[in-house]
């Protein structure tokens, strides 16, 4: 088990990393440290620099400024195939012209491990990522959409890496499969105790396999936090946003002009999650008319025409709401939550 | 409506009247008696036997070693070159590719002649500038076999570069990527996937190469002198000035199981289709 005291040192810790391409900073002074043993995810929509982060953190990309520390050791100048770390891609980059077995212990073999050793360490992680042995010997090029995920996991996790990268790995996949392999990684990571460094642009992926939670825009880290915090107090209406639909209403001079109600602060923006509003509810009530009901299985989400404008809200599939209803709807100041900008 | 074999007929035509029935008719000749002029059915193995007696090894010798010589070479001149204008690909890679393509429309007898041009010894381009600029007096290499080497080289470095530029765009830029994560080092990247993974386009390059270098003689003529006799030269000789066609058709036999022997069990090794496909 890796030391994971109060003063063993981050498993990775970065400071003022930054990445400049002309005159584009892809990556804008960033700081962060990343605990031993702990299932860390950045958020980001495409083009906010989290791939340029999970680069440099791999070695494949030098920062234009900044430190890289991997437990205490500065490690910002090694290249790649000296880092104690290991990628998962997004394209997964099998190697086509190679079995299975040959893919999953090409870590092993670039050490000088010999065959023998290679065909049964690669044969235990074909079990770890379940997937059946005698596809050691199969090429990778007849491997489905999920089993070749399972091999580029193993092959990850054969050089016996103290931190693994995923950038965004199952993007490709269907959904259900999706599903399948993040409660899987979330498993796996738990049965190992590694580091892993996830990064992918959506939010529940983060938020059903992650300890804590960083998300980036324009190349910085705007938030970090466990995925509860993210969800309940994000830090700004972009990071309200991120997490999902929400209703956001300004605040002025201390009350809600949209409801004409008093506020909780004296300005900035009061965050509504759909499941806040509810009929014939809460402090704070308007009139509403029912436009769309989407279902989504046990919980439906509907489009309610009101003063403010178009709010949603999510309520239990068995509402008795129809499209063209109209109804009371009200959400509890408690309920909410506050940002400054 | 996919083409049938009708479609196949222009090409067969022209295969068997252009290919086939000249080599079916060198190849009874090889079988003649030596110095005749008639195809008869008398067949006889006198010529293979004085190809391998009467010092035809010598040719074979150089003309085998200078192609296998020059395609590597070429081969190890090509790769960092298409790595280079693979890397760079834009407006000064377009550039400098059209320069190296430059030279094969103009006439190879023409460039070997420039060669020699430039090495001539006392009054030569690169000699004489030395002499006027430097005051340096310098030999040549001229008519020598390195002479040979370095013409074969010049003249085919387009034929190999080229394929082997294909070669390099098949390499995925992730799968490097990859390798060097999982602690490969750059040889290792090189060994264990650039080279596996470009191989149609080295194989290629190769073949092309080889099969034109086995072929050439302008080199051997006009840079070495009187250093080096290619059995393209010697097969020429038998033809011409020694009117012994039998002779000359039993060494062309020979070439051609040469070159037969090296280029299909390479293009065996080689999934063409790859090359095409993507």
């Amino acid at each position: 088990m890796p030391d994971t005291g109060a003063d063993a040192p981050p498993a990775l810790s970065l400071s003022g990393l930054s990445r400049s391409f002309g005159d584009t900073r892809a990556l804008d002074d960033v700081s962060l440290d990343i605990r031993e043993g702990e299932f860390f995810t950045v958020v980001g929509p495409s083009g906010s620099g989290k791939t340029t982060l999970l680069r440099i953190l791999a070695g494949l990309d030098r920062p234009t400024a900044g430190t890289l520390h991997l437990r205490g050791r500065d490690i910002a100048g090694l290249p790649p195939n000296k880092r104690p770390t290991a990628m998962v891609f997004q394209s997964l980059a099998l190697f086509d012209h190679r079995s299975v077995g040959e893919n999953v212990a090409f870590a092993l073999k670039m050490r000088g491990v010999g065959a023998e050793a290679r065909r049964t360490k690669a044969l235990e992680l074909l079990d770890l990522v379940r997937l059946p042995r005698d596809y050691h010997d199969r090429p990778v090029t007849q491997c489905s959409g999920g089993e070749r995920q399972r091999v580029a996991l193993a092959r990850a996790l054969a050089s016996d890496p103290e931190i693994l990268f995923f950038d965004e790995p199952l993007s490709a996949l269907d959904y259900r499969l999706r599903k399948t392999l993040e409660v899987e990684l979330r498993d796996l990571q738990k049965r190992t105790g590694r580091t892993f460094v996830y990064i992918t642009h959506s939010l529940e992926e983060a938020m059903v396999m992650s300890d804590r939670i960083g998300i980036m825009r324009d190349g910085r880290l705007v938030q970090v936090g466990d995925p509860a915090t993210i969800y309940g107090r994000p830090r700004d209406r972009f990071v309200a946003r991120f997490m999902g639909e929400v209703n956001v209403f300004e605040i002025a001079g201390g009350r809600l002009p949209a409801f004409d109600a008093p506020a909780p602060a004296q300005d900035g923006w009061l965050i509504v999650r759909p499941e806040a509003l509810a009929p014939d509810a809460g402090d704070v009530q308007f009139d509403a008319t029912v436009t769309d009901i989407y279902r989504l299985g046990s919980r439906v989400q509907m489009h309610l025409d009101t003063a403010a404008g178009t709010l949603i809200a999510e309520l239990p599939a068995s509402t008795r709401l129809a499209e063209g209803d109209a109804a009371r709807f009200g959400f509890a100041v408690a309920d909410t939550h506050r940002v400054a900008e | 409506m996919r083409p049938g074999p009708l479609f196949a007929l222009p090409v067969a035509v022209f295969l068997a009247v252009g290919f086939a029935m000249p080599i079916l008719i060198v190849a009874w000749y090889s079988l003649m008696a030596p110095r005749t002029f008639d195809l008869t059915t008398v067949f006889t193995l006198a010529n293979y036997r004085a190809a391998f007696t009467e010092g035809y090894g010598q040719p074979f010798f150089w003309s085998l070693g200078l192609a296998a010589l020059t395609t590597l070479t070429c081969l190890l001149i090509a790769w960092p070159t298409a790595k280079v204008l693979h890397a760079h690909a834009g407006r000064v890679a377009t550039i400098a590719t059209a320069l190296v393509a430059l030279p094969i429309f103009v006439s190879e007898s023409v460039r070997l002649f420039g060669l020699s041009l430039f090495l001539m010894p006392g009054g030569g381009i690169f000699a004489g500038s030395m002499r006027a600029l430097f005051g340096v007096s310098i030999g040549t290499i001229l008519n020598t076999k390195f002479a040979v080497y370095l013409g074969m080289v010049y003249i085919h470095l387009p034929f190999m570069l080229f394929p082997v530029l294909l070669g390099v765009a098949l390499i995925p830029p992730d799968r490097v990527e990859a390798a060097r994560d999982l602690g490969a080092g750059r040889w290792q990247v090189l060994r264990e996937i650039e080279l596996p993974l470009a191989l149609p386009g080295l194989v290629i390059g190769s073949l092309l190469t080889f099969v034109l270098c086995i072929g050439a003689n302008a080199e051997a003529a006009i840079l070495g002198g009187r250093a080096i006799t290619v059995v393209t030269t010697a097969i020429e000789q038998r033809f011409n000035y020694a009117q012994d066609w039998p002779m000359g058709a039993a060494l062309t036999m020979l070439m051609i199981a040469v070159t037969a022997a090296v280029v299909f069990p390479a293009l065996a090794r080689v999934d063409l289709n790859r090359l095409i496909r993507r």
